[in-house]
């Protein structure tokens, strides 16, 4: 670290712009239970085992089943069913001759127009924006960590991704398309469309991702220069 | 490289990591001990800013909370929706309404995961959180396992209240008939919406290791 002055080093760290973690020590033999504290040595776990807290019974870890090729396998075919499951028809309806058909985008679009935009915003942020920024942010990890390289701005896009994984909301999503086709299905023939499904295997793909968790990509990628 | 690298793992159980000086990244997991503090101390990973637990936790979790409890009043009271047709005229819809509707039309299964996900999963949130920030608040040592449970099953649910909105959403979209039928998204649905919202930043606010005081150290 160059040498700054006390006052301005204050300043900058006031911004954010100086280390804050000089006279922190890095302990990465060590495990620390999110929900109780307790702390433990790490060993590794082979694939598929499962460490518990043995207080609070908290998951402190697994062994992954995927690497990160494996991952950025799933992500990449989380990428094509999201585009497919945007464009397509999520149903189209049939009453007494008239269709109509519809995604996910004209769903939004038409309850922004009858008044309800936050509502619209909130239904837009959840099913589309936020599960499209876990796909990107997972790419733009995963892809250089393959490869063996950590890649540029990798802390901030981590830290995205941990943010946006907690507010994208497609199962949820697919299984309201369920419930809605349930609701109008007495008043108009309904035909599933290749949205729904596109949706479903989405939801697959990101659920399996999700359950290697973020903290494997970060220490393997700990491991990596910069 | 393409080894997996195996997470973690218990040996020795331990003290928690606040008494011994350690502090665990909330963001990327690691464990690291602050020799010397300039301000708040942050993680050498990745930056996140590190702290024994959650800064005013329990104040923020009581303050979502309330708000999300004055919505849900609105929330189920006003029309989250409402139908124009030709035949049946202009009905509006609230959420227990909805329910009673896919009962009477034979989907009891529907209905019911539709009560839960809409009804229950909202008030038993925030019941729930409602009963941890008060054991939190009197460092009390009761059923610690089982509260801590709690948070993990709250933390996994929370968001399958948003499922109500994502249904009148879609109907908006699927049934436009002109004349023949409609249907349009109501005030309720932005109260209820609100309430989903509110209570997944209320269970995100709350530290599950405030569950454990005896362990922890005196700021």
């Amino acid at each position: 670290m160059p040498v700054v002055k006390a006052a301005t080093r204050r300043v900058l760290a006031g911004m954010g712009l100086v280390d804050r973690r000089a006279g922190v020590h890095a302990h990465p033999e060590l495990v620390a239970c999110e929900e109780c504290d307790a702390v433990y040595t790490r060993r590794p776990l082979s694939a598929g085992e499962l460490a518990r807290c043995p207080r609070c019974a908290a998951v402190l870890g697994r062994g992954h089943l995927l690497a990160v090729d494996g991952q950025l396998a799933l992500t990449s075919g989380a990428l094509v069913v999201f585009v497919l499951g945007n464009v397509s028809d999520i149903v189209t309806l049939d009453l007494r001759g008239v269709h109509t058909q519809v995604t996910l985008w004209e769903s939004i679009w038409f309850t922004w127009l009858s008044g309800q935009e936050v509502v619209a915003l909130l239904a837009g942020a959840t099913a589309f924006a936020f599960p499209l920024a876990v796909i990107l942010l997972r790419l733009y990890v995963l892809t250089p960590l393959v490869a063996g390289r950590r890649v540029r701005g990798f802390v901030p896009a981590m830290r995205a991704l941990r943010w946006v994984t907690r507010w994208s909301m497609v199962e949820v999503f697919l299984f309201g398309t369920l419930v809605a086709i349930v609701k109008i299905a007495g008043m108009a023939n309904v035909v599933p469309g290749v949205g729904i499904f596109s949706f479903g295997v989405l939801t697959l793909l990101l659920a399996a991702n999700q359950a290697a968790g973020l903290h494997g990509i970060w220490q393997q990628a700990s491991a990596l220069p910069p | 490289m393409s080894s997996v690298v195996p997470t973690a793992a218990v040996s020795t159980a331990a003290p928690t990591a606040a008494s011994r000086g350690l502090l665990g990244c909330e963001c990327c997991g690691l464990v690291s001990e602050v020799i010397k503090a300039a301000g708040t101390p942050r993680c050498p990973r990745c930056g996140f800013a590190l702290h024994a637990r959650k800064p005013q936790s329990l104040q923020r979790t009581t303050a979502y909370l309330l708000a999300a409890a004055v919505l849900y009043l609105p929330a189920n009271t006003l029309p989250i929706m409402a139908t124009a047709s030709a035949i049946a005229g202009r009905e509006s819809h609230t959420i227990l309404g909805g329910i009673i509707e896919l009962w009477q039309t034979g989907s009891w299964d529907l209905a019911l995961v539709v009560f839960v996900a809409s009804i229950a999963v909202p008030i038993l949130k925030i019941a729930a959180l409602t009963l941890l920030v008060f054991t939190a608040r009197r460092q009390s040592r009761w059923r610690q396992v089982e509260r801590t449970t709690l948070y993990r099953v709250l933390e996994t649910v929370g968001h399958w209240s948003m499922l109500d909105v994502f249904v009148v959403v879609l109907l908006v979209g699927m049934v436009r008939f002109g004349a023949f039928a409609s249907v349009e998204p109501g005030p309720g649905l932005l109260a209820f919406g609100g309430v989903v919202v509110l209570t997944m930043l209320a269970s995100a606010s709350f530290d599950p290791r405030l569950i454990w005081p005896e362990f922890s150290i005196d700021d």
